[in-house]
């Protein structure tokens, strides 16, 4: 009975975070304070649990990227290699369009995708606008190359970073396993973009002396405060990849990491919290708390044993469900909800596994179809969101269906890839 | 002396009217700031001189301080055809501005701690939701000036 309140509750708050009608910081901290009140989730243990509350080392890994990434972004770094690679291409759309994906892909892994986005966009419209050519397929694809590329690491997209913490995985375990796709995929994609947006790619020789004006230099105006930023940014990667050396759990990397970064850079504390995104960070506590709601009150239990049931025998049928089933729900939900809620589940599945590497086969798939799930739609994941709105505001409006339409294309594409590369990995 | 007293008659703006002629009305009537009014000319809500301008700047801008500096001289000038047509009531909405106003019998005392708490150089003055005037801040200020203490 207290099962099917708890997943009742669940449903409605996820059907009003989908439809996006309430914020959805107040659905979850509603529907996780009346399982609290219900004695649905567990009390007080929803924050001494690692794994049956609030996941402390998700919500400090993403803070402390916060921070280190609040104080990189104002180094002007990325107007400048935007502008360089605008200048580059010397107006040629595909050339621009590839070289401005690529600059994402490589940032996506390391900063979020939302904030890498924010960083890419403005900029891209700037020199969309100098071209006289339209600005939305290039944030198309550039918001498809960082969901691409941020499915690499363990910090890059957040269902990654739930999925590391609960499956204890580690920054050089997603390097070593997802790497290899993303880059296959990456490469895929650049190709197909020359067909999906072929249309597009009106060149204009008179409009590419404009480009040539913008002043990516100036952009940079500390370069000591850039130097140090890297240097930083750079020895948390190394932390975070010796962590079987180090010992150190992700989320203390990146709090040590932000406050050495702090220290060095001289930033403005205050400035620096003001670009934590708070409301993420209790929408993530929020939701683990529901989750806590399900697991307390044995829905995860029967979901798992359900799926043992019907998957134990192959492990490759669980892992082909995972890869596709999440790379569709991933694709109409928001992906984050969607992987909090199904870790737990496929924990349960994976420890019933014959051995360690296929359940960790298992982990890869579904990282893989929640990560590559993110471009399904224009609501799939944080950044096409972000995008859509930055979008708007520069008049360059881009439709739900305008972004689905290709976002639905390369969803198939990379997902189909991913099985490939599962299958062909781990079951031959 | 009370806002009645200071008041003046300025220049409003309507929500449906767009960004770019407001900067023009405050421009030409060298205001520190707007009054946005309804239909019925009720005031809705009041725009210091940077709310204004703050519509007026693209917000790329604003968020990359390193964007805006990478745009050349030329093109810097320019900055205001990028507005697309944007209205006041679309910039509302992102939740720039407060109706900042007070009552014709508040002192001067009332309206200078309004504009100091609020960091608003205009202030409507408004009765039974009707628009009065307003206070400018030179105005107040001005007033504050000649009733000081002789001698200082």
């Amino acid at each position: 009975m207290t099962g099917i309140l708890a997943l009742s509750l669940f449903v409605v708050a996820i059907s009003f975070i989908a439809t996006e009608k309430v914020d959805k910081v107040k659905v979850v901290l509603v529907t996780a304070g009346i399982m609290i009140v219900l004695g649905l989730a567990p009390g007080s243990e929803v924050f001494f649990s690692e794994h049956e509350g609030i996941d402390w080392n998700v919500i400090f890994l993403l803070l402390g990227m916060m921070i280190i990434v609040g104080i990189v972004k104002q180094t002007g770094i990325f107007d400048y290699l935007a502008i360089w690679a605008a200048k580059r291409s010397q107006g040629r759309p595909y050339r621009l369009m590839v070289m401005l994906m690529a600059i994402t892909a490589i940032a996506s892994p390391f900063l979020d995708n939302v904030t890498t986005i924010m960083l890419v966009v403005p900029v891209t419209v700037v020199v969309c606008k100098r071209l006289g050519i339209p600005a939305q397929p290039y944030i198309i694809a550039e918001v498809l190359a960082s969901n691409i590329g941020g499915a690499s690491t363990l910090i890059g997209d957040p269902p990654n970073i739930i999925i590391g913490s609960r499956a204890g995985l580690s920054f050089n375990d997603f390097l070593v396993h997802m790497t290899p796709i993303v880059v296959i995929t990456f490469v895929a994609f650049v190709l197909l973009t020359r067909v999906m947006f072929r249309k597009s790619f009106q060149y204009n020789p008179e409009r590419a002396a404009e480009i040539m004006a913008l002043q990516e230099r100036r952009a940079i105006t500390d370069t000591k405060l850039l130097f140090r930023c890297l240097t930083v940014l750079a020895l948390v990667i190394l932390a975070f990849s010796l962590h079987s050396v180090l010992h150190l759990e992700p989320s203390i990397v990146a709090l040590v990491g932000a406050g050495v970064m702090l220290l060095v850079t001289k930033a403005d504390v205050h400035d620096v919290l003001e670009e934590v995104e708070w409301p993420t960070l209790v929408f993530f506590a929020g939701l683990f708390v529901m989750v806590a709601g399900l697991a307390n009150t044995g829905v995860i239990e029967t979901a798992g044993s359900w799926a043992i049931e019907t998957f134990s025998d192959s492990p490759l049928a669980a892992a082909t469900s995972l890869l596709f089933g999440s790379a569709v729900l991933g694709a109409f939900f928001d992906n984050i909800p969607y992987t909090a809620t199904m870790a737990p589940i496929v924990e349960e599945v994976v420890a019933q596994m014959p051995d360690a590497d296929t359940g960790q086969a298992l982990w890869w798939a579904f990282a893989l179809g929640a990560d590559f799930g993110g471009n399904g739609t224009a609501i799939a994941a944080s950044a096409n969101v972000v995008a859509l709105g930055i979008a708007a505001q520069t008049g360059q409006r881009i439709s739900f269906w305008e972004f689905t339409r290709y976002g639905i294309i390369v969803t198939v594409l990379s997902t189909l890839m991913a099985w490939v590369y599962v299958y062909l990995r781990y079951f031959t | 002396m009370q806002a009645r007293d200071i008041a003046v008659q300025v220049p409003t703006v309507t929500l449906e009217d767009s960004v770019a002629t407001a900067v023009r009305v405050m421009a030409l009537g060298r205001l520190p700031g707007l009054i946005v009014v309804d239909g019925q000319r009720r005031p809705r809500l009041v725009l210091p001189g940077t709310q204004v301008l703050r519509m007026a700047v693209p917000r790329a801008y604003q968020d990359d301080p390193a964007l805006a500096r990478a745009v050349d001289e030329a093109h810097a000038d320019l900055f205001w055809e990028e507005l697309n047509g944007l209205t006041v009531g679309d910039c509302v909405v992102r939740g720039v501005g407060r109706l900042t106003s007070v009552r014709p019998d508040a002192t001067l005392l009332e309206v200078a701690a309004l504009m100091a708490r609020l960091r608003s150089p205009l202030v409507a003055v408004v009765e039974d939701h009707a628009l009065l005037g307003a206070v400018t801040l030179d105005r107040l200020v001005g007033s504050l000036a000649l009733a000081g203490p002789p001698g200082e």
